[in-house]
């Protein structure tokens, strides 16, 4: 991998990272909530690719890659199925009417 | 091949393999049950007397302790300063001294907590799912205190905080407890996240990930600077989220006061410990970098001392002050362990750990006993609501051996004499006088004013329970299961021998604060 290629690499990561927190910051949907979840985590599998292109050990960084991609599914699945419990138990999704049903 | 493996690998393979097949066992055993009461009542026979209780609980905590028979050997194993290792393709696991001194905290708590919450959560119908994860959960702490590579830390991580969301969302119909799963869930996994960016900085600058060939392949000045210095950053963050160093706090207070309290007793004596030491192994590969890590640790340390403290003084629920109050024990552990890292202090580092293991068992008496007040005085009468302060009033008189256990753990956190908090907090102390720098001094003055501080929260609650006549709640409330007082009288012991004979955890905490600074000295200039 170029160092061209790697630059270019870094700088979708810095985007994608950004997208996902700006996006976490400003939804109000714990579904898009999710969504802005996995375009971070997008972002974390890319500097692993990368990191295993750089670094001459594309087979290393491709297999962290994959292992990144599991724990990350899981992680989802374990979100939207928090998601379900909070339509069916509050009768809605929206993230300021849940923190004040609490009190 | 699997005969091969080390007895030490089944302390961590045991709890994560059998965890499946706990959760199997426990859903049959319901479905049958279910099945014949049915039955009986389609058969319009009178209920019989109902079947005994779901057998997971025991299978559960049968496989805790068969995972202590290995830890017992390692442990004899391990000579001074050695350790032990072992290898799979690239996957290296290594028993060293900070591993031994987790797991022993992680398995001690681990099966106290089991055993409480057989009849804690017995009533109820997903009983199987939780000590399976809660086995899960174990299995991948012990995992994580034996790691040697970054990656491989990482997987261990991930896989405790997953098993994590679930539990502190177990009571997935009330919205109290769904909200702080969800809040624990999105700000764990962005730490998580970044701390994987960190890793992959690493990663592409050094083309290694285990953490002795990362130490020496950054001190020979492998790799752009700027970048592994921000993969530092990235890592104190990351982990951050998981220790909850201050401004990264907010999940904690919500998901340690909606857990189910076995679970709010090892998120809190455990867990939050285990994401320190994982800071710990990952900034020590950074240690020749820079010597501004310590510092960080200091001052991050003093923050959470303070801002724990306050947010703890205003707080009316029983478990949502506690919660509070590890943040600013976190601060301590942080201000040891920062001594050891700056000052190279041994001392320090064995403050800091031995607070670790000190605070292990105090936090979880304390979330135990105000769990077992919760379920005498709500869970049991079918009420989900907090456990007020105001509830604890004349606790003492109906509930002596609780009421005790609470009060040992508030004063031992309190860090009175007697106890085992004093103990380990002294130590941190001494340590920092000794270094002599006026900014380390400073840092103790600030650290026993916190101490006396957080008396101000303590101490109102041992007043409640002792000085206040019974409140409505208290006469009318339930009777606490023997099976919940049995592990409260244990940690009460534990922390009442670590505070008279301190000397009795030097097995742990020597080789432990070695490890620590072992892996920080500095060995080249840069």
């Amino acid at each position: 991998m170029s160092n061209d290629a790697w630059t270019i690499a870094m700088a979708a990561v810095l985007g994608l990272v950004a997208i996902g927190i700006y996006g976490m910051l400003i939804v109000r949907n714990l579904i898009k909530v999710v969504v802005a979840l996995q375009i971070f985590a997008k972002g974390t599998i890319l500097v692993m690719v990368a990191a295993g292109g750089i670094s001459g050990k594309p087979a290393v960084g491709q297999s962290l890659a994959i292992t990144v991609i599991v724990a990350d599914t899981v992680v989802t699945v374990m979100a939207l199925a928090l998601a379900i419990q909070v339509r069916r138990w509050c009768g809605t999704l929206d993230t300021r009417v849940i923190s004040r049903l609490r009190r | 091949m699997i005969s091969q493996w080390p007895s030490w690998i089944w302390m961590i393979a045991l709890p994560i393999v059998t965890s499946p097949f706990i959760y199997l066992l426990g859903r049959l055993f319901q479905r049958a049950r279910d099945a014949s009461e049915l039955k009986q009542r389609l058969q319009g026979r009178a209920q019989r007397k109902p079947w005994r209780a779901n057998p997971v609980r025991w299978v559960s905590l049968a496989v805790m302790l068969a995972s202590c028979v290995p830890f017992v050997a390692a442990w004899r194993e391990l000579a001074d300063g050695a350790s032990l290792q072992f290898t799979v393709g690239i996957v290296a696991l290594k028993f060293d001294g900070i591993s031994l001194l987790l797991s022993a905290a992680v398995l001690v708590l681990g099966v106290l907590v089991s055993i409480f919450s057989g009849p804690y959560i017995g009533h109820e119908s997903g009983q199987e799912k939780y000590h399976a994860l809660l086995n899960a959960m174990i299995g991948a702490m012990l995992g994580l205190g034996c790691a040697a590579d970054l990656f491989n830390l990482w997987v261990w991580f991930e896989t405790a905080a997953i098993a994590s969301y679930m539990l502190v969302a177990y009571h997935s119909d009330r919205a109290a407890s769904l909200e702080a799963g969800m809040k624990y869930l999105v700000q764990n996994s962005v730490g998580s996240m970044l701390v994987l960016i960190g890793i992959g900085l690493v990663f592409s600058q050094t083309g290694t990930l285990n953490l002795a060939q990362l130490r020496t392949a950054i001190a020979a000045g492998t790799g752009s600077r700027p970048l592994l210095l921000a993969s530092g950053a990235l890592f104190c963050v990351g982990f951050g989220v998981k220790i909850a160093m201050v401004p990264m706090h907010t999940w904690l207070p919500d998901a340690h006061s909606q857990a189910p309290s076995g679970i709010s007793a090892m998120l809190s004596g455990v867990v939050i410990e285990t994401g320190l030491v994982a800071l710990l192994r990952a900034l020590s590969v950074l240690a020749d970098l820079s010597s501004a890590w310590g510092a960080i640790l200091l001052a991050f340390g003093a923050v959470n001392m303070i801002v724990g403290n306050l947010l703890a003084l205003r707080q009316t629920q029983v478990k949502r002050l506690l919660a509070f109050s590890s943040l600013t024990h976190v601060g301590y552990m942080l201000l040891g362990l920062g001594f050891a890292v700056s000052f190279g202090q041994l001392e320090g580092a064995q403050g800091g750990v031995f607070h670790l293991l000190t605070h292990a068992a105090m936090k979880g008496l304390a979330f135990l006993a105000a769990g077992s007040l919760l379920f005498a005085l709500r869970v049991a009468r079918g009420d989900s609501g907090p456990l007020e302060a105001a509830d604890l009033a004349g606790a003492a008189r109906r509930y002596p051996v609780t009421a005790l256990a609470l009060t040992v753990a508030l004063l031992g956190l309190g860090g009175l004499p007697p106890l085992g908090g004093f103990m380990s907090k002294w130590q941190i102390f001494a340590s920092g006088v000794r270094t002599g720098s006026p900014v380390a001094i400073a840092l103790v003055v600030f650290a026993v004013l916190n101490s006396l501080l957080s008396l101000a929260y303590y101490a109102p609650l041992v007043s409640m329970m002792y000085r206040k006549a019974p409140s409505d709640v208290v006469t009318s409330g339930a009777a606490i299961p023997t099976g919940m007082t049995v592990p409260l009288v244990l940690l009460v012991l534990v922390v009442v021998a670590l505070g008279v004979w301190p000397a009795l955890a030097n097995g742990l905490t020597v080789p432990a604060g070695q490890v620590v600074l072992s892996i920080f000295s500095r060995q080249g200039g840069m």
